[in-house]
C-alpha cells in the first residue's frame, strides 16, 4: 500500500518533468556483464575520483581568495581553522596523484588488451586527450595556495613552456597575463583550473562516455562475441558506481585525515635556499630538460614530449591489425615496453638526483 | 570575427604590455665588499594588473679595487631558480640542477648554456643604481 503510494508520487514527479521518455530509455540500457569484472575497475574508480575532485574543488572555493598577499592565508584557514577542512583539501589533493596513476594503469590495460583498436579508436583518442588534461590542471592548481612549493613550481614550468621554440615565451605571457607571477597570473590560474579547464574536461569525458555507449566495451579476449550475457545498466552498475564511491570517499577522507595534505611556507620570490623539487609524474620530463643541454634542449623540452604524446594519440591509426591478442602483437608491446622503460629510468635518475644525491 | 577578436584582445592585452622597468637604488658603492660578490636584495613597487605590489629578490654585484662594478641577475638562464656565489670555489651554484658559472658568470657546468644576465648599472652621487626590469 505504502509503496504504491510512493511509487504513484514518483511517476507524478517524472510525468511533470517530462522525464517518462529519459526514464524508459534508463530501464532499458544494458552494458555487457563484464563490465562487472575487477579488470574493468579502473575506468570506474577514474569516474568516481573525477567527481570527488569536483566536490572537493568546490568545497575549497568557499574559503579561497585568489590574491597574492590571501591566498596563502585563505588556503590556511581553511586546512587548518575549518572543521574537515584537512579531509577536503586532503580528498582533492590524494584524488588528483591516485587520478594519475589509476590513469596510467587504464591506459596501460588498453594498450596490452589491444582494446584501442577499431571500433574504439575514439575512445582511446578522447583517453589520451583527458590524460593531457591532468597536468594542465597540475600547473595550474599548484600556483593556488601561493606556498614555496607551487610559486617555484611554477617558475621552473614557466621557464621550461618559456624555452619551447617560436612560440613558448608568447605562451608563458599569455598564461601569466604579462611577465610577473603576481595577482593577473594568479587570477587567471585560478579561472582556467576552476572554469576553463573543468569545462573542456566534462566536454572530452563526454565524448569518451559518447564512444563508449556506441562503440561498445571491447569484448574480454578469448571470449565469444556472439555471446555476451548483458546487465542493465541501471540498477546494476550504477549500484557498483555509488558503492565504489562511498568507500572511495572514506578511505581518502581518513587518509587525509591522518596524513593532513601538504601547505608549504607562505611563497617568497627572494629565498634564495628553497630549492623545488618536482613531483613525482613529472621527474622523466624534468630529468629529460636537464639530459639535454644547449643547442639539443628543444629536444627535451619539445620535440620528445610532442613526439610521445604523438605516438601515444595515433597510436590506433597507426597498429590497425585486428589481432588484440597480446602474444600476437610483441612487436607494439615490445616497442611500448621499450618507451615505458625509458620514462621510469628517467624518472628514477630524477629522483636519485633531487632527493638522494643533493649535494649542498 | 565580429565575437572572437574581441575576445581574444580582452584576454591577451595585459600580456601585451612590457613593464618598462625602473633604477634601483642599492645604498652606498662603498660598502660593497671588494673583489668578492655581494648579494644585494631588492624590493621595489610593481604595478602587476590593477595592484601596486612589492617586487623581491637579488642581485649579485662585484667591485675590484679600481672600482670597476659588475652586476649579475640572481635568475638562473636554465629554469629560473636563484644561483648562490661558493666563495671557497669561486663558481655560481644553482641548487635546482646543479647548473655552475665562473666569476665572468659563463656556464661551466651542469645544464645552464647562456651566461647570467649583466644588469645595466651606474654610480650617482656615491650609490650603485642598477636598472631592474621585471
Amino acid at each position: 500500500m505504502n509503496d504504491m503510494r510512493v511509487e504513484t508520487r514518483s511517476q507524478k514527479i517524472i510525468e511533470l518533468l517530462s522525464l517518462g521518455e529519459s526514464r524508459d530509455r534508463l530501464l532499458a540500457f544494458e552494458v555487457p556483464k563484464d563490465a562487472l569484472t575487477w579488470t574493468r575497475f579502473c575506468g570506474s574508480l577514474l569516474l568516481v575520483l573525477l567527481i570527488l575532485l569536483f566536490f572537493s574543488g568546490i568545497f575549497m572555493a568557499f574559503y579561497y581568495s585568489p590574491v597574492p598577499g590571501t591566498a596563502y592565508d585563505s588556503v590556511d584557514f581553511a586546512l587548518f581553522k575549518i572543521p574537515f577542512g584537512s579531509v577536503v583539501k586532503g580528498i582533492h589533493h590524494y584524488s588528483w596523484n591516485l587520478l594519475l596513476m589509476v590513469m596510467g594503469i587504464h591506459l596501460g590495460r588498453s594498450l596490452i588488451l589491444g582494446s584501442y583498436k577499431a571500433p574504439r579508436q575514439m575512445v582511446w583518442v578522447t583517453g589520451v586527450i583527458i590524460l593531457f588534461f591532468v597536468p594542465l590542471f597540475i600547473i595550474t592548481g599548484d600556483l593556488l595556495p601561493w606556498d614555496q612549493t607551487g610559486y617555484w613550481s611554477t617558475q621552473v614550468r614557466l621557464s621550461i613552456i618559456s624555452s619551447v621554440p617560436f612560440i613558448g615565451k608568447s605562451a608563458a605571457r599569455f598564461l601569466l597575463g604579462g611577465s610577473l607571477t603576481g595577482v593577473v597570473a594568479l587570477t587567471r590560474f585560478y579561472i582556467f583550473h576552476i572554469l576553463l579547464l573543468p569545462g573542456f574536461l566534462v566536454l572530452f569525458l563526454a565524448m569518451h562516455f559518447h564512444f563508449i555507449r556506441h562503440r561498445g566495451l571491447s569484448e574480454p579476449l578469448g571470449t565469444d562475441p556472439v555471446f555476451r550475457p548483458r546487465i542493465p545498466f541501471y540498477p546494476n552498475l550504477v549500484n557498483r558506481w555509488l558503492f565504489l564511491f562511498i568507500i572511495v570517499s572514506v578511505v581518502l577522507a581518513i587518509i587525509s585525515r591522518h596524513w593532513t595534505p601538504p601547505l608549504g611556507d607562505p611563497a617568497d620570490p627572494t629565498d634564495s635556499s628553497y630549492i623545488p623539487k618536482p613531483e613525482w609524474w613529472v621527474l622523466f620530463l624534468n630529468q629529460l630538460v636537464s639530459v639535454f643541454k644547449g643547442g639539443l634542449a628543444v629536444l627535451g623540452s619539445t620535440l620528445i614530449p610532442a613526439g610521445l604524446a604523438g605516438l601515444l594519440i595515433g597510436l590506433p591509426f597507426m597498429d590497425r591489425s585486428p589481432y588484440r591478442h597480446p602474444a600476437g602483437r610483441w612487436k607494439i608491446l615490445l616497442s611500448a615496453a621499450i618507451l615505458s622503460g625509458f620514462i621510469i629510468g628517467l624518472s628514477i635518475m630524477g629522483y636519485l638526483e633531487h632527493f638522494v644525491l643533493v649535494k649542498h | 570575427m565580429i565575437t572572437g577578436v574581441p575576445l581574444a584582445t580582452y584576454a591577451i592585452f595585459p600580456a601585451l604590455k612590457d613593464n618598462p622597468g625602473s633604477w634601483i637604488d642599492f645604498g652606498s658603492v662603498e660598502n660593497l665588499e671588494l673583489d668578492n660578490f655581494n648579494m644585494l636584495s631588492y624590493e621595489f613597487m610593481v604595478k602587476d594588473g590593477w595592484i601596486i605590489l612589492p617586487q623581491r629578490g637579488f642581485v649579485w654585484a662585484r667591485a675590484d679595487a679600481e672600482k670597476q662594478i659588475k652586476i649579475f641577475s640572481s635568475t638562473c638562464t636554465h629554469l629560473a631558480c636563484n644561483v648562490i656565489w661558493q666563495e671557497e670555489t669561486q663558481e655560481f651554484i644553482c641548487p635546482c640542477h646543479s647548473g655552475r658559472f665562473n666569476a665572468q658568470g659563463m656556464p661551466v657546468a651542469g645544464p645552464p648554456s647562456r651566461p647570467l644576465s649583466v644588469l645595466e648599472h651606474k654610480v650617482t652621487d656615491g650609490n650603485l643604481l642598477v636598472f631592474m626590469k621585471v
